[in-house]
């Protein structure tokens, strides 16, 4: 999300599936679209199909996606960002760079400080390294900057050091013959690779990248997306038709849930969430330190402010900072990995999980597991008795008191999804939940009156928030449901005086007269009949009608890129918005994500605000400076560029700097969180895990229906017939997988899909497996999770699932 | 590999095949007999052998259906073009016909129509009869399974043969050895042996051990037997023994032969 | 008016939401919590509890791996082996041109079992019926089209008129062996005597790969032979018999 959210502004993927049509090529990279997404992958048939596009898959495994794919390119797990800094140097080398625009959109033409030191001077490392604080002080990877404190430019990109060359620089060692010494690519066929997807790019085409969680669970899964979202740019295909960065999200309503986040350290549309220490003591602290003097977060203050008020309603008052002392403060990391190493270590009371199973789900599920028997208190809301709301039975000992409780699932409630590319649909309730399963809604808003009640009888300035809280959902008296349209119509926003629905972001103030519960879902509900999600008139190219995407029902984000700075389209063929001279307005196939009355000529005045001080030919209107972030000069801990480190268990030293790994990623190593060394003889294959189309996730919702159950009954792992060979084993022998943390058994699928590589001269093995399976339900399965370790990718915490070291042991016969 | 599938049957519908081909001959012997003058007992025997096949028959079809109270359901239509619903009118004729033909043959004194009712009777049991023993072998030569599919001329020969000589046993069993029931023993006996030095003298492999052991039952041990009974009588039974349990055996191994032909297109 | 599938393997990624479908929409019970370890078809083929069955094919393809997906399922023979089988007349044609088994007639003879050439249908050992592939009569009738043409996301299962699909089908292959697919083929034995399917397929490679056998057989092509065979031995036995007490 910051890979994307750093170099563009939102971290959203900025198009749509449906505009893979329109693209020239599509590199599959780190994702199984076409078994994870199958219903969106049917728009890469239809482009390959229909018009011939070039479909390029890169992943460990030759899945279900690269038997559609043309090209399919096996690479070593945790190895992408040579891969695709292979692809930035060949652009950058070959002068593929689509130049007009990159001196126009991005900060190419800025100069970096002085002082900069990066990883070709540092052995892998960036300047300002604090030892003891393990993190980097940012002030070298600045701008330089003028007397007005803007950046310094040189529009020729030849100043040393400027953006450009310092990325010419830092690429300069991922050539193709290091691609092939470290991601096992051979040089000619990465070459034919780079060719033919960087032919698909300039004026007249364009290729997008689309992205899983191939890329994301790595300790630089962030520096992955950045490496892709340099490519991008210099191609210049963001913001184009057929172009951008597709990131497939997870769950039916994962965007939706970093929209209105179940994160930690964010509030709804993306709202730093305040922590405690200095800065955020105050509203005008929290404020000043996030606003914006240019850019879109120059109303940075209406969002947040109107936020404060959908909460604490009439409670919130300018004198009272709004309410804003009432919010919770971040007190450490609260990371899914955070918090499950406190309560491993007893430091935890209670927990509630709602649709979670980090029984299975969760990295170190052995851990977690045992984790879960230090509560008092644990309560599961869900639609099947999860291995989390059973782990009691393998913890004789656990004291902790558990509660269940039957959760109604989507069929059974209505509400919005919002999808992979922001767009919210609506869905109705279908059948009435079974026995006294209950939404979501219904047990939060019930908690919430309870704990009110308390409150209101415990008057202890703790519970002040609380008690100002705005809890007036109406309850459906047979039900006892809340209406999900009010709480969507709460989302929206309204005008406080008059209870009116605001239209759109731009109505919102800073005043504390607009309510508004997320400020990037402002439009859906515009009047209180009219509900955008449940809207199903598609037309035009991208379905305006149906449904509603954020923000303001764009489609294509950065669209103003799609036309070159004097507002023309780059070509006919890739027309998207433009500047229409005649009616003064940007117009086109999709909502222009540009204020729609500034032309492009447009030049703010020094003291301009808000969105006046959008200039008419900067596309990325988040960034104060509307420009496209090459460079990356804040909101990133491990560096301004992408550079590569191995992941934190590797069968090979780190062949591009002397530092192995990223140094701010951290393995929260442990007695119970142990980790091979790198290389390490005990541990000689890569393991990589994915996901089977037949089940989801934890697999509670698909391990105890039969339909998909009899799909895939057991767990496996593939490899290839060459590791069969050496360890001596068959297909569909019983094995054992071993790792640093754990041991369990699966089938063993021996495949031509797997393939071995050659990693700098040696072979290199890798097992991939899917990691649906646990305890409970019609098929069960050791967890694939006791194998992986908890550890924490600097900028979003996320664990390292995707490349670790394992050994493979055959089981006697009896034994299994 | 086109994967077929297996039979469903049960051991009800080789059984089946024996039974009723045992009886359906046993009626055309009936028919023959009482045209011939032939002698009570074996004329008795044939009978009730007939009768008593008719009665079994329907009951080892119904037992072997996923849906027994339907068994009926057989009778909604006529196909020609399906060898089971053809099977399935004559079964339900020949029982009718065996039925009357018994009680018209012991009330046969009674008068003239009793007794052109009789022959009436007698002759149709005996067509249905015939029809009975050789259908089967049409019903699984008119399937996709090759074992049966690339014997669907062979295989009525070899039933009713089968059926022939061991409807034949089955009547000197029940009312002792007589010189026809021999000769149609010997006949049977040898034609079967016929087809097996045939097969061998052409090394067709066996199709499988139930249907190798059956065929030398049924064909060279049954003829030799019979050939030892003319110079000691004893050797007679052992010979009706052997054509029976030869004749029963083949239809199991027949539709062995089904299931294990689709088995081996698995995989 | 004559409907059909077409089945376009080369546009199916293995995805058994057909397979889902199907279950669902037919409420078909689960038959089996088997793994095969045969690539990810854990389904085996079709029965009398999978009426789409999707197959997977994984070879070496120009020096690489390659993985062919394909959706079986019943034929809908013109001249159906298990229709003219049925002794009791369960099994019909209906006006949309499927090959429909009337559940509330079958009394589970089994005949049909073993004459589909296709190795279609099959006895349900519980309910003991025989069941396959309905063609989704119910929903025809109420204009739908079938549940697993409606949910496949590729559009690799087609449904609609059959010339129309026929005509489809080869442009797709000539369109395909134009980009240098050389190897996808129309399976649509139209010259043989079961006179054409109503599911015909374009794969790639063999047919025979894919189950798909080159020359399917009406099993009743075989039964004048055979009854001219029951006939002569009839007359045979009648005369041994007339013989033997005659002589
Ligand atoms: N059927 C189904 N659909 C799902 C889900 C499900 O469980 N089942 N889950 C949903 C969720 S929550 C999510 S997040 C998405 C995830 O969807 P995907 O991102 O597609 O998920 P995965 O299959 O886990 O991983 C994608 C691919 O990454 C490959 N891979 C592994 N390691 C590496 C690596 O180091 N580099 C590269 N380039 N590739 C690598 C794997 O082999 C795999 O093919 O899917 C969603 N959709
Ligand atoms: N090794 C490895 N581990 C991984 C991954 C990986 O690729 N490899 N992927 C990671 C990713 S991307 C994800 S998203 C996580 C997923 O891990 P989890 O989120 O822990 O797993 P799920 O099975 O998706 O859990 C969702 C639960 O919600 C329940 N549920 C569904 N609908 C509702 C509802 O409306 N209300 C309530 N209360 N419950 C409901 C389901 O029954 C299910 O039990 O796993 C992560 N773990
Ligand atoms: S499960 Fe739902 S969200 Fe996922 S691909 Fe299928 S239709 Fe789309
Ligand atoms: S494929 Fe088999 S089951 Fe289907 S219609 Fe043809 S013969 Fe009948
Ligand atoms: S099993 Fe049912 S459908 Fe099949 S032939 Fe017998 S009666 Fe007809
Ligand atoms: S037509 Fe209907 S019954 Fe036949 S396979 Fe498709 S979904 Fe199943
Ligand atoms: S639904 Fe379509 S794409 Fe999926 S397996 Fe079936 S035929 Fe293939
Ligand atoms: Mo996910």
């Amino acid at each position: 999300m910051p890979g994307l959210g750093t170099t563009f502004g939102r971290g959203g993927a900025t198009t749509a599936q449906q505009d893979l049509v329109n693209a020239d090529a599509i590199l599959i990279i780190g994702s199984s679209m076409a078994e994870a997404h199958p219903v969106g992958f049917r728009w890469v048939v239809k482009a390959r199909e229909e018009r011939g596009t070039l479909v390029i898959h890169v992943d460990p495994r030759f899945s279900r996606t690269s038997a559609l794919a043309d090209l399919w390119v096996p690479l070593r797990a945790g190895s992408d960002i040579v891969f695709l800094g292979g692809l930035v140097h060949h652009v950058l080398s070959s002068g593929r760079v689509f130049r007009e625009y990159v001196a126009a959109y991005t900060n190419a033409t800025f100069l970096v400080r002085e002082d900069y030191r990066g990883p070709e001077d540092l052995e892998g490392m960036f300047s300002g390294w604090q030892q003891d604080a393990r993190g980097y002080d940012t002030a070298t990877w600045q701008f330089e900057v003028d007397e007005s404190g803007r950046p310094k430019r040189d529009q020729t990109l030849t100043h040393p050091r400027s953006v450009y060359q310092h990325l010419v620089r830092h690429f300069a060692r991922y050539t193709p013959e290091m691609v092939e010494r470290v991601c096992g690519v051979p040089r000619d066929r990465f070459l034919e690779i780079a060719d033919r997807y960087t032919a698909c790019s300039g004026p007249e085409k364009t290729a997008t990248i689309c992205y899983g969680v191939g890329l994301t669970q790595h300790s630089v899964g962030v520096q992955i997306i950045r490496t892709a979202a340099i490519l991008q740019l210099l191609l210049g295909n963001v913001g184009r038709p057929g172009g951008g960065i597709l990131a497939l999200r997870g769950h039916a309503s994962i965007q939706g849930s970093t929209d209105i986040p179940t994160l930690y350290d964010l509030l709804p549309g993306y709202l730093p969430m305040p922590a405690f220490g200095p800065g955020t003591e105050t509203l005008g602290r929290y404020l000043a330190r996030h606003r914006t003097p240019s850019g879109w977060w120059s109303h940075f203050d209406r969002y947040a402010i109107s936020l404060l008020k959908a909460w604490y309603g009439d409670a919130a008052t300018r004198e009272n900072d709004f309410g804003f002392g009432w919010l919770p403060r971040i007190s450490g990391d609260h990371s899914h990995q955070g918090y499950w190493l406190d309560m491993a270590d007893g430091r935890m009371d209670g927990l509630f999980v709602m649709g979670q199973n980090p029984a299975v789900g969760g990295p170190n599920a052995a851990l977690e597991r045992r984790a879960l028997a230090n509560l008092r208190w644990l309560v599961v809301r869900d639609l099947v008795e999860t291995e989390t709301a059973v782990f009691w039975k393998d913890a004789p000992d656990s004291a902790t008191e558990v509660f269940f409780f039957p959760a109604a699932g989507h069929a059974e409630k209505a509400g919005t999804f919002t999808n992979t590319q922001r767009l919210l649909q609506w869905h109705e309730k279908a059948v009435d939940p079974p026995g006294d399963a209950k939404s979501e809604a219904w047990f939060v808003v019930e908690l919430g009156r309870r704990l009110k009640t308390i409150a209101a009888a415990d008057r202890s300035p703790v519970n002040d928030g609380l008690r100002a809280l705005t809890w007036d959902y109406a309850l459906d008296p047979v039900s006892g449901e809340a209406d999900a349209s009010a709480i969507l119509k709460e989302i929206n926003g309204w005008h406080v005086a008059t209870r009116e629905q605001v239209v759109g972001f731009r109505d919102l103030v800073a005043d504390g007269s607009t309510a508004c519960g997320c400020w990037i879902y402002a439009g859906v509900h515009p009047t209180a009949d009219r509900n955008r999600a449940n809207e199903r008139q598609a037309s035009g190219r991208y379905g305006h009608g149906w449904g509603f995407a954020w923000p303001a029902d764009r489609r294509i984000l950065y669209n103003r890129a799609s036309a070159r700075p004097d507002g023309r389209p780059w070509s006919e063929r890739k027309a998207l918005v433009w500047w229409d001279e005649t009616r003064q307005l940007w117009t086109g196939h999709d909502m222009p994500d540009f204020p729609v009355g500034t032309p492009p000529s447009y030049v703010p005045p020094v003291d301009a605000t808000g969105a006046a001080t959008i200039a008419g030919d900067t596309p990325f209107i988040m960034h104060a400076d509307g420009l496209g972030w090459l460079w990356v000069p804040n909101g990133l801990k491990d560096g301004p560029l992408p550079a590569h480190y191995e992941p934190l268990e590797s069968p090979v030293v780190n062949l591009l700097y002397a530092q192995q790994d990223n140094p701010v990623a951290d393995r929260r190593s442990r007695p119970d969180n142990q980790w091979s060394r790198s290389p390490d003889p005990d541990f000689p294959y890569v393991l990589t895990t994915y996901r089977l189309t037949e089940h989801h996730t934890a697999g509670a919702m698909s391990r105890t229906l039969s339909r998909l159950a009899e799909l895939q009954p057991a767990l496996f792992c593939e490899l290839s017939p060459a590791l069969a060979a050496t360890e001596g084993v068959a297909n569909g022998d019983v094995v054992s997988l071993v790792t640093a943390r754990g041991r369990i058994q699966a089938r063993a699928l021996v495949t031509a899909r797997m393939t071995p590589l050659v990693i700098d001269g040696h072979v290199v093995h890798q097992i991939a497996m899917p990691w649906h399976f646990g305890s409970t339900g019609l098929v069960t399965g050791d967890v694939v999770n006791d194998l992986i370790a908890i550890s924490e990718e600097p900028n979003v915490k996320i664990m390292e699932s995707k490349a670790l070291l394992c050994r493979l042991e055959r089981v006697p016969a009896q034994a299994s | 590999m086109t994967s077929l599938k297996a039979p469903v049957w049960t051991w009800e519908v080789p059984a089946y095949f024996f039974v009723g081909g045992v009886a359906g001959v046993a009626a055309a012997i009936a028919c023959a007999a009482t045209l011939a003058g032939g002698d009570r007992a074996t004329i008795g025997a044939a009978r009730a052998i007939a009768l008593f096949g008719a009665a079994v028959s329907p009951l080892l079809l119904i037992s072997d259906l996923g849906r027994p109270g339907r068994f009926l359901y057989m009778l909604r239509v006529f196909k020609l073009r399906s060898a089971m619903s053809v099977g399935a009118w004559t079964l339900i004729v020949f029982s009718g016909a065996t039925t009357a033909a018994l009680v018209y043959w012991i009330a046969a004194p009674a008068g003239p129509i009793v007794a052109a009712g009789l022959i009436v009777t007698d002759l149709v049991a005996a067509t249905t009869g015939l029809v009975l023993a050789t259908y089967t072998g049409v019903l699984l030569g008119a399937t996709v399974l090759p074992v049966w599919a690339e014997r669907h001329r062979t295989l009525p020969i070899d039933f009713g043969v089968s059926s022939l000589g061991a409807a034949a046993s089955a009547v000197e069993l029940v009312a002792g050895t007589t010189e026809a029931m021999v000769r149609v023993a010997l006949a049977a006996a040898a034609i079967k042996t016929v087809f097996w030095l045939v097969s061998l003298a052409r090394r067709e492999p066996a199709v499988n051990r139930t249907i190798s052991r059956a065929t030398l039952l049924a064909g060279p041990l049954a003829l030799g037997l019979r050939l030892a009974g003319l110079a000691w009588a004893p050797a007679h039974a052992a010979a009706a023994l052997a054509a029976l349990v030869g004749s029963g055996l083949s239809r199991f191994g027949w539709i062995e032969a089904g299931r294990a032909d689709a088995a081996s297109m698995r995989q | 008016m004559p409907d059909g599938f077409f089945t376009d393997a080369t546009l199916c990624i293995g995805c058994k939401a057909c397979e889902v479908a199907c279950k669902e929409w037919n409420q078909v019970p689960a038959d089996g919590f088997v793994w095969t370890g045969r690539s990810y078809d854990n389904t085996g083929g079709l029965g009398h509890s999978t009426y789409r069955h999707v197959q997977f094919v994984e070879r070496i393809r120009e020096g690489g791996p390659a993985w062919d997906f394909s959706s079986d399922v019943c034929k809908h023979c013109e001249r159906a082996g298990c229709l003219e089988a049925c002794p009791t007349g369960s099994i019909v044609r209906t006006e949309f041109g499927g090959v429909f088994v009337q559940p509330d007639i079958c009394n589970g003879c089994g005949y049909c079992v073993v004459s589909c050439p296709f190795g279609v249908i099959d006895r349900r050992p519980d309910d003991g019926r025989a069941f396959k592939c309905t063609f989704c009569y119910d929903r025809q009738k109420a204009g739908l089209k079938p549940a697993c043409a409606t949910v496949c996301p590729t559009e690799s299962i087609q449904y609609g008129d059959l010339d129309e699909l026929r005509a489809r089908a080869d442009a797709r292959r000539d369109a395909l062996a134009a980009r240098g697919v050389t190897d996808a083929v129309v399976y649509d034995p139209r010259d043989t005597s079961i006179g054409g399917t109503r599911a015909i397929f374009l794969v790639r490679g063999s047919c025979d790969d894919y189950g798909l056998p080159a020359a399917p057989e009406l099993p009743s092509v075989r039964l004048r032979a055979g009854w001219r065979s029951a006939a002569g031995t009839s007359l045979l036995m009648a005369i041994i018999l007339a013989a033997a007490f005659l002589v």
